[in-house]
């Protein structure tokens, strides 16, 4: 049992060591001796664990391929849905740039930032100062019109209350100057809950007060800027009248405006100096939709040229193929009718005139040649045919007449 | 070893084999579990240190044919860990999960010193850090898997009684 154990222990340490040398000995060993070796292993042993192991890589690169087109999937939509922003935004930065061209001079650029606390409803704060050349009681407008006044001027901001401001306070007029009054905020006080809550949404509305009662201004109608009060110059547009508010005073008219504009869309703005102001603004909104069409125009009429080009040479192209393959169309025509070719070079111009260039694009022309070119081809043919007849029966009967040649009679046509 | 023991053995060494091949190149991980260590390691502790040594000499010749640079290396590594676990498979024998899992990450750490030794790729500071840093990683990784695996396959491992 002992002797057992002993020689089984003994086989065992022979076997390590007969392992250890083998290993010392492949690594000892000369590359073209080694690769022999290797390959025999790989191809026995390890090409079907091989397989699987490309297997489960290609399951990882397919996970991470389909991890990253989710990613750019995202990317992508994330994208798209920041287009509609930019495209407002950029809307409203290419009216702000008809405005300065209208403008010209005297005008201050500014961010409008707003607040969103409950003290800063009706004030907006402007990131142009005292630096830029903001003043206190500076005009604040946008391309759509009336924005409000700078009250607080710092070096590098300043503070400018909307119009939805309840001390805010303009004297206004009808386009075509016939009814006059005093726009200021619509604020009404009711106690009642639901009230509130129909007057916070009216909170921006503004109303005209004061409009004689023969003076009728019908919804829709724009309001301006008369220039009567000293602050606001003439022709800024206010608001557009939404209806007649009742109201007790029996001798006046007030109106219900809807501002010109929407302060929820105000990021850019402009503060004109009081030089400006003083210059006056009449006409000026009356272009800033002008010069934005304009813009657009140039753009379109550029595309639009560029369109034209691309078509003139399209079909310019398709002519020359067209008329390059009815001329292969019609030589490969001359050479099937059997003239031999190398005469029909050799002979002289046809007395056919050639057809002028612009018949080839003509479809009627160039179908008139092709059908005069086939009636001579076939006359040629005809003539040929029959000469050939007649020599054939010349030579059989010596002395006999030459029969009259006869027009080939035509195989009837199957009509179906 | 009788040969109900014999087929389990070689069923449990087939399936850590198979997952070596499968499981390691799906999760990719830069310290992975080296189950081929695993499988050697389970297996040494049940056959004879000849066998054993045999088995390690062969998967490690197995997994050299395919890094041509270090021919051999793999083998004598194997060879050794192979037979020395299966000498000391009375220690190996003790049923305690963590005790298991100390010789697991010793196993393949032993292995990893003895191949990076012998391919003598990495020099110095280098070396210093792939022994310390990521050979022993890789060791805790094979360690823990060997641990997961030796709980999911007991059933397989246990003899019945007769």
């Amino acid at each position: 049992m002992a002797r057992t154990a002993r020689l089984s222990s003994r086989t065992d340490v022979v076997i390590f060591g007969v392992c250890v040398l083998l290993s010392l000995f492949a690594m000892v060993l000369p590359d073209r001796l080694r690769e022999p070796v290797a390959s025999g292993l790989r191809r026995v042993l390890v090409a079907p664990l091989l397989q699987l192991q490309m297997g489960s890589e290609r399951w990882r690169a397919a996970y991470l391929s389909s991890e990253r087109a989710e990613l750019a999937r995202d990317t992508l939509a994330l994208a798209a849905a920041r287009v509609p922003t930019l495209e407002h935004e950029n809307e409203r930065l290419r009216k702000l740039l008809g405005l300065g061209s209208e403008l010209k001079w005297g005008f201050i650029p500014a961010a409008a930032l707003q607040g969103r606390g409950r003290a800063e409803d009706f004030t907006v704060t402007l990131s142009a100062g005292s630096n830029a050349g903001v003043r206190e009681r500076s005009l604040v407008v946008a391309p759509e019109g009336v924005v409000g006044l700078v009250q607080t001027v710092d070096p590098t901001m300043s503070l400018a209350i909307l119009f939805a401001h309840p001390d805010f306070r303009v004297s206004a007029m009808s386009a075509d100057g016939s009814a006059f009054g005093i726009v200021q905020p619509h604020v009404t006080s009711s106690g009642s809950s639901r009230d509130q809550t129909y007057l916070r949404s009216e909170r921006y509305l503004l109303e005209m007060r004061g409009v004689p009662f023969r003076a009728t201004l019908k919804p829709g109608a724009v309001v301006y800027s008369s220039g009567l009060g000293g602050i606001y110059p003439k022709g800024i547009p206010v608001g557009v009248v939404l209806g007649e508010v009742r109201t007790t005073e029996a001798w006046a008219r007030t109106y219900l405006l809807r501002p010109a504009v929407n302060p929820a869309e105000l990021s850019a703005v402009m503060i004109l100096t009081p030089q400006r102001g003083a210059a006056g603004l009449t006409n000026i909104w009356a272009g800033v939709g002008p010069v934005d069409s304009a813009t657009r125009s140039i753009v379109l009429a550029g595309d639009s040229l560029a369109r034209q080009s691309a078509a003139a040479e399209a079909a310019a192209r398709r002519a020359a193929l067209d008329s390059a393959a009815r001329l292969q169309r019609d030589s490969l025509g001359r050479d099937s009718t059997g003239v031999d070719s190398g005469a029909a070079r050799r002979a002289p111009a046809p007395s056919t005139p050639l057809p002028p260039p612009s018949a080839a694009v003509d479809p009627l022309a160039a179908a008139r040649v092709r059908a005069r070119r086939d009636s001579v081809a076939a006359k040629a043919r005809r003539d040929s045919a029959q000469r050939a007849r007649a020599e054939v029966i010349g030579a059989q009967v010596p002395g006999a007449p030459v029969p009259t040649p006869q027009p080939a009679t035509r195989p009837p046509e199957n009509r179906r | 070893m009788n040969w109900g023991a014999s087929i389990r053995t070689i069923l449990l060494c087939a399936i850590l084999i198979l997952l070596h091949y499968t499981l390691r190149p799906l999760l990719a991980w830069r310290a992975s579990a080296d189950f081929l260590i695993i499988a050697l390691l389970l297996a040494s502790v049940r056959v004879r240190p000849g066998i054993a040594a045999l088995f390690g000499f062969v998967l490690g010749l197995a997994s050299d044919s395919v890094a041509l640079g270090a021919f051999g290396a793999g083998a004598l590594a194997m060879t050794l860990i192979g037979f020395s676990w299966s000498r000391l498979k009375a220690v190996f024998f003790a049923d305690h999960v963590l005790l298991n899992g100390f010789f697991l990450f010793l196993g393949k750490w032993a292995y990893e010193i003895v191949m990076n030794l012998v391919e003598r790729r990495l020099h110095g500071a280098e070396l210093a850090m792939q022994i310390l840093v990521w050979s022993s990683l890789s060791a805790a990784v094979t360690a823990v898997a060997g641990v997961l695996a030796l709980m999911v396959l007991r059933p397989v491992l246990e003899t019945r009684a007769a």
